[in-house]
């Protein structure tokens, strides 16, 4: 049975979404509901959550599965809001959601949750075995109302669950929300004072708030934390992220492309806070989402004045009330944003906002809990947080600081963040291609592999061209093995030395630090420096020294006194270059070697998969690899017959289609692996448009790949595309967000048809 | 004597000639397979390679690369390099990426024994 006929007799009680669309925090939910089994009575689940990381919804969606189950677990679930301005009105809010939704599971009524009641109503529908209890604490209740005395009227509020008798089932309270407890005025700091009572009450809760907050508030309270454990929510997953803007936009009725929904995924980094509210930004203004185009709009759009700029400038007031303050602190921000003072000091924050050391304490510790800072002792780093945050900072000091006129600040927000769509997402498909790498490395652990998979020069010698059984028996009979070392920290290039930058991708040039024979000792310790280069021919000599000389000067920089450099490369290196290599003691491989690697330790480098539509032509999608270029040709000859084109012509449209099939496969750092075909049959002619999704090639745009390809490789990659323009009538590179798309004509001639 | 070297890649020497049979699809994968073989029959002293193309339907650029890689190597080893059986198509493509210059076409096999070793002889006598 699937979820989605599941859960036909569930009743969605607080779920803003139903069961079928909440996705991506399936894994947390079942955490939850878990903690609320009898084995964790009385223990407390505290759930760290990054940032927007989006909370409400999974303990709501917490909240209805436990009231549908009808067990004895009575689930209550209140959000600490900002309308609440003072901890005796969150108190006595809770205590109101508490009786409510208590009464609610008791009579089996989930209307009863949300409905508008007074205590008096409370009371009145009370089923007879709870009267008199729940008449009790409403009378002390009203006492204490009245006393003055508001921080024993707190503690009795947050400590209304402990009067329900033991027999009438267990308790399960889960509170959203409780970083704004700490803001709230009054005599006590709520968020403590939460942890205090439930930490020692005897019944199960979870606690949702900041993770750098909540953690501390816990100490504070003296928490037992024997009796706690923690699940931490992080951004979603590329995968779960993409799911979840399918389902809100489907739930939306927002039109939404595959490359804008991947644009989204990676602007956004997986922030369902953020994907949500941008698409119902989208619902609202009627927005369809189909290009890159549509999608910065609508974003430009909301941060000068919609959802976004209205969470991000609500946050700003809260941590600076004052508005001169704000302005002086989005120009600080914003100035670190830039790059320049990213780490500096209380003392020169204290001056340039022109506050007292008391009220920057507190500036300081919103915009730390907000993670738009790192805030270590007297050491402040700015220049953090989300995108979609330094964006907006952007804006606000060109509008509130600089003074811009509007128009022109829209205008440069939509052309700045049209031209980072592009590089945003082949960042991502050059992690996707790399992540086998990291994924390998960090499984180093003493393995012995033949010696020849890290030597491409003897590789390709014994094995290039030879059958995969050949090599695999081959490589079984080598007699000679290196010990992997074992892993023990990997790290970006970049992350220690940011000139790295210049010559690779954060996420295809590592240094891990191991140990050989995992023996810990400074004898045994070797860095290994590894480098992915992106090439699609055999690296030259050139390359390979540039390489080595870089990692020979970052080894000296840090002090590393054993490494051993990697180089790797799609398809290998120059002979020339293998034997620089050789002198250099560096080892190589080629990509194949670098999958037989990870065959021997256990792991395959994996490749996603996405699905597409589309309709009114003879439409073929097909994956990449496997000679599946014929399957396109033999199609191509098939339609090409029935227009009647001559034979010479139609091998020409064959070699042409199968020539764009590699240059896609081979140009894109595709994400889904597949090229998309499409074949238009018109009177005269037949059109031939042949895309994959992926980053564009720099031979197709003009400009200079670098170091990445020699002058000869450039000459050959051409081949391909030369060969089309030749064979074809008309070639031409369609305009798309995403990828290339080549559409290729040939016309029907009398002479050839 | 035919003399199998992987599964695909068929050949049998004449002489101190090779002939090496391409297979339907010219690609990397079938190119590289043609390359180990001509290498191999290179470092066991032919001077002369025969590539046969008759079974060639389609080859694409990436193929092609690498032929021109075995006539530079071929050219170090100081032996010529003949193609037989090549279809028409594969000719213009041949052609369009500068191929036919360094090689002798020829229509079938034996043509290309005859014109290699003619050719052997030509540069003997010079």
């Amino acid at each position: 049975m699937n979820k989605r006929s599941s859960s036909e007799n569930f009743r969605r009680i607080l779920g803003r979404v139903t069961q079928y669309d909440f996705v991506g925090r399936g894994e947390e939910l079942n955490r939850i509901m878990a903690h609320a089994e009898p084995a964790n009575t009385g223990r407390g689940l505290l759930l760290l959550m990054e940032p927007s990381a989006g909370v409400s919804e999974l303990l709501r969606q917490a909240y209805d599965q436990i009231f549908n189950q009808r067990s004895d677990v009575i689930p209550i679930y209140f959000a600490f809001t900002r309308h609440e301005t003072t901890a005796v009105s969150a108190a006595i809010e809770f205590l109101n959601t508490f009786l409510q939704q208590y009464i609610a599971h008791r009579r089996d009524e989930p209307v009863v949750s949300h409905s508008t009641l007074t205590l008096h109503d409370l009371v009145e529908l009370a089923p007879p075995a709870d009267l008199e209890w729940i008449q009790q604490l409403v009378d002390s209740y009203a006492r204490l109302r009245f006393s003055n005395d508001d921080k024993a009227l707190v503690r009795f509020c947050l400590g209304a669950p402990q009067r329900v008798p033991r027999s009438r089932g267990r308790l399960m309270i889960m509170l959203d929300g409780a970083q704004l407890a700490e803001y709230l005025n009054g005599v006590v700091i709520l968020g403590t004072e939460v942890l205090r009572v439930f930490g020692r009450g005897g019944f199960t809760f979870v606690l949702a708030g900041l993770r750098r907050q909540i953690l501390s508030a816990a100490h504070e309270a003296k928490c037992n934390f024997e009796l706690l454990d923690i699940l931490r929510l992080q951004q979603l997953d590329v995968e779960q992220a993409a799911l979840l803007v399918d389902h809100v936009a489907r739930r939306q009725h927002v039109a939404i492309s595959e490359a804008a929904r991947d644009l989204l995924v990676q602007q956004f980094a997986g922030n369902p806070f953020f994907i949500s509210i941008f698409l119902q930004a989208a619902r609202e203004k009627n927005a369809s989402l189909t290009s890159y185009l549509d999608c910065q709009r609508l974003y430009v759009d909301e941060l000068l004045g919609g959802h976004l700029h209205r969470h991000f400038a609500e946050l700003l007031e809260e941590i600076a009330p004052r508005i001169d303050t704000r302005h002086l602190l989005i120009r600080v921000l914003w100035e670190a944003v830039a790059g320049e003072d990213q780490i500096s000091t209380f003392e020169i924050w204290r001056k340039r906002l022109h506050v007292t050391a008391g009220e920057l304490q507190e500036i300081l510790h919103r915009l730390h809990v907000q993670e738009f800072i790192n805030w270590d002792q007297g050491i402040i780093e700015a220049g953090v947080g989300p995108q979609p945050w330094k964006d907006y900072l952007k804006v606000r000091y060109r509008l509130d600081v600089l003074n811009d006129p509007r128009a022109l600040v829209v205008a440069d927000a939509l052309a700045d963040s049209l031209k980072r769509a592009p590089h945003t997402m082949a960042r991502h498909y050059k992690q996707i291609a790399s992540g086998g790498l990291r994924e390998l490395i960090n499984r180093f652990n003493c393995q012995r592999v033949p010696s020849v998979l890290l030597d491409y020069a003897t590789f390709s010698r014994k094995y290039k061209g030879a059958e995969s059984d050949t090599i695999a028996a081959g490589l079984e009979a080598e007699p000679d093995l290196l010990k992997l070392p074992q892993t023990v920290h990997l790290a970006s290039c970049v992350a220690l030395d940011s000139d790295m930058r210049q010559l690779s991708d954060e996420d295809r040039c590592l240094v891990a630090h191991t140990f050989e024979d995992g023996a810990y000792s400074d004898a045994q310790e070797v860095i290994w420096l590894t480098a992915d280069i992106e090439s699609k021919l055999e690296v030259d000599v050139d390359v390979a020294r540039v390489w080595c000389d870089r990692f020979d000067t970052l080894a000296a920089n840090l002090g590393f006194s054993r490494y051993q450099i990697w180089l790797l490369s799609n398809e290998g290196f120059s002979e020339e270059a293998g034997r620089l290599l050789g002198r250099r003691k560096a080892f190589s491989s080629s990509r194949h070697q670098l999958a037989l690697i990870a065959e021997r330790l256990g792991e395959s480098v994996s490749d996603p998969v996405v699905q597409s539509t589309e309709a009114n032509e003879f439409l073929m999608v097909v994956p990449m690899g496997e000679d599946n270029e014929l399957i396109a040709a033999s199609t191509a000859e098939q339609i090409a017959r029935r227009l009647m084109f001559r034979p010479e012509a139609i091998n020409q449209i064959k070699t042409a289609v199968v020539e764009a099939c590699i240059n896609a496969s081979e140009h894109s750092f595709s994400p889904d692996r597949k090229i998309y075909q499409r074949f238009r049959l018109e009177s005269d002619r037949l059109v031939v448009t042949i895309s994959s999704r992926g980053i564009v090639p720099a031979n197709l745009n003009g400009a200079s790949s670098g170091l990445e390809t020699s002058e000869a490789a450039e000459e050959r990659r051409g081949w391909g595309l030369k060969l089309i323009r030749t064979l074809m009538d008309e070639v031409e590179f369609e305009r798309v967000d995403d990828g290339t798309s080549l559409r290729m004509t040939k016309y029907l001639r009398q002479s050839s048809s | 004597m035919d003399k199998p070297s992987g599964r695909l890649v068929r050949s049998h020497c004449v002489g101190t000639t090779a002939v090496v049979y391409a297979s339907d699809y010219l690609n990397k994968l079938t190119g590289e397979k043609i390359e180990r073989e001509c290498r191999r029959q290179l470092d066991s002293g032919c001077r002369g390679l025969v590539i046969d193309f008759s079974d060639t339907q389609l080859v694409n650029s990436i193929g092609i690369s690498i032929l021109l890689g075995i006539i530079d190597v071929a050219e170090k080893s100081g032996a010529r390099v003949a193609f037989s059986e090549v279809n028409h198509q594969t000719i213009e493509l041949f052609e369009m990426l500068g191929l036919t210059r360094h090689v002798l076409l020829a229509k079938d096999e034996r043509e290309a024994l005859l014109n290699l070793s003619n050719y052997e002889a030509t540069h003997i006598v010079h």
